[in-house]
Parts: C-alpha cells; sequence; structure tokens
C-alpha cells in the first residue's frame, strides 16, 4: 500500500473511531478482508472541494442504519423514519469532516458540501478521482461501509 | 431559557437539544431551524418577544444560507444583539474559525462532541450575558 493511501487508510479509521466513541459512545472498528454488504442500500455522500477534490461515501442496510440512528439520538427508530436517513448523512458528513481535519496544511484547506443521501445503493458506482480505498467497519456485530475517493 | 439551534440535520438538533439538557440548562422552549433563511425568518418575528432568547447554536455548512451568512445578515440587521451564539460544525479549519469570530461567533465547538464539552463551552457564555 502506497504511504499516501496508508495515510488515508489510517485517517479514516481514526475518524470513524472518534465519531462513534464520542457522539454514539460505542466503540467501532474497521472489518479486515470481504465483506457482503448487497443490503446496504441508504448511501451517503460528502464532496470535498479546493486543495482536496474528492467524495466519502457511507453506506449502510435499513437495519445498521436503524440502530444508528436508535444510538445518535436514544430512542427507538420508527420504521421509514426520515431521521434514519438523516442520521446516516450526519455520520458521513462527521466521518468526512473528521478526516479533512486530520489532512496537513494547505490540504485541510477544502469545503465538504451538506450530505446527499440515496436508497439506489452503490451498484454502478465508480470513482471520478486518482485514489480510491473502501474500508468495512463493526459496531456491536452492525455493519456499514465507507468509500473515500480522491 | 430559551434557545434556538440552527442545524439542517434533525438529528443533530436533537442531540444539541440533549446535550443542553444535559449540560444543566433549564429550556423553557428551543426554536429550531433548518438553515440560515429560517433562522433570520424567526429572529425577526421573535424580535419583540418578551422572552428573549438566551443562546443561539448554529452549525456552518447548511443548504440555502450557510451559518456564516446567517450571522453577518444577523449582525447586519441588528437581530437578537447581545446574544451569545455558538457554532457547533465539522468545519474545524482556521479560516472558517476566524471567519466565524469576526462574524460574531463568541464560541466554536467541532463535531463530533461530547455534552461536557457543549457544557464548557456554552455555560460561561450564559453567565457572561
Amino acid at each position: 500500500m502506497s504511504d499516501v493511501r496508508n495515510d488515508a487508510v489510517n485517517r479514516l479509521d481514526s475518524a470513524v473511531s472518534e465519531v462513534f466513541e464520542t457522539m454514539l459512545e460505542r466503540s467501532c472498528d474497521p472489518l479486515e478482508g470481504e465483506v457482503d454488504t448487497v443490503e446496504s442500500k441508504i448511501v451517503a455522500r460528502i464532496q470535498f472541494t479546493g486543495a482536496v477534490d474528492g467524495e466519502c461515501l457511507l453506506y449502510a442496510s435499513q437495519a445498521t442504519a436503524s440502530v444508528t440512528a436508535e444510538a445518535l439520538l436514544g430512542t427507538p427508530s420508527e420504521p421509514h423514519d426520515p431521521m434514519v436517513d438523516d442520521a446516516i448523512g450526519e455520520l458521513c458528513n462527521m466521518i468526512a469532516g473528521g478526516w479533512k481535519s486530520k489532512l496537513a496544511s494547505p490540504d485541510s484547506n477544502c469545503s465538504i458540501s451538506t450530505p446527499a443521501v440515496t436508497r439506489d445503493g452503490l451498484e454502478g458506482y465508480q470513482a471520478k478521482f486518482g485514489t480510491k480505498f473502501s474500508r468495512n467497519y463493526s459496531f456491536q456485530g452492525n455493519v456499514f461501509g465507507v468509500v473515500l475517493a480522491f | 431559557m430559551r434557545a434556538l439551534i440552527v442545524d439542517d440535520s434533525a438529528v443533530m438538533r436533537k442531540v444539541i437539544e440533549r446535550a443542553l439538557r444535559q449540560a444543566g440548562l433549564e429550556l423553557t422552549e428551543v426554536l429550531q431551524a433548518s438553515n440560515g433563511e429560517e433562522a433570520l425568518q424567526m429572529l425577526r418575528e421573535n424580535h419583540n418577544a418578551s422572552a428573549p432568547l438566551a443562546l443561539i447554536l448554529s452549525d456552518i455548512n447548511m443548504p440555502v444560507m450557510d451559518g456564516l451568512q446567517f450571522l453577518e445578515t444577523r449582525r447586519a440587521e441588528k437581530l437578537a444583539q447581545g446574544v451569545p451564539v455558538v457554532m457547533i460544525t465539522t468545519e474545524g479549519n482556521e479560516t472558517f474559525v476566524l471567519r466565524a469570530i469576526a462574524a460574531g461567533a463568541q464560541g466554536y465547538i467541532c463535531k463530533p462532541f461530547t455534552a461536557e464539552q457543549v457544557k464548557v463551552r456554552v455555560l460561561p457564555l450564559l453567565r457572561a450575558a
């Protein structure tokens, strides 16, 4: 793995861990190896523009998204609750922001977009950027994935 | 005590309200806006309210009108003058922090945050107001 990619992965792991420990009071660890993410239809996307051009995508199943919303809010989520998509968007926002804040200047001088959330999954997704990697994470048995491309 | 929370995420508005209550603030009313434009409209409508706002917490990255434009317009229109404003945002970049302070923010909290961090940043501002 190149140094650039290795650094980006380490920053992402650190950002994910910080968000979960601080906002959800749970530990969240990277998963090595192949993980089945077919059910991960909820996708949040944040775009970076400026010194770094790229994007961060977070994808999760309905079940994982519901657990995430419940953990953030401290209350059970309802079926078809719009808060579930909102929670995944905000999770992606905080992870992308955390990753960006760990970049050294001048790369950290980039803007991040507001999150866009869809329920189309990642099928057919192709990054338009030179460096791309995906990483899966698990908290209490709930799995989600993150794609970083820049 | 009345507070205004400005964030495009309804989840985050609830999380921030919960953190304020955990900090010991006795909130009688929490106004919620999903962008700067909505927040300005609320301030205009509440301009002569008998119970004034005690605190404003605002995100920066929002659609329609962002948090920095909200602060600048609020100042230009002389709305809720003297009410402490704390930014709660993923934008920890020094440029954004300085712009927010120049536009009238008194505090800055980076997401992710703990309830304790909210307490430490907010309570001194309320005592000083």
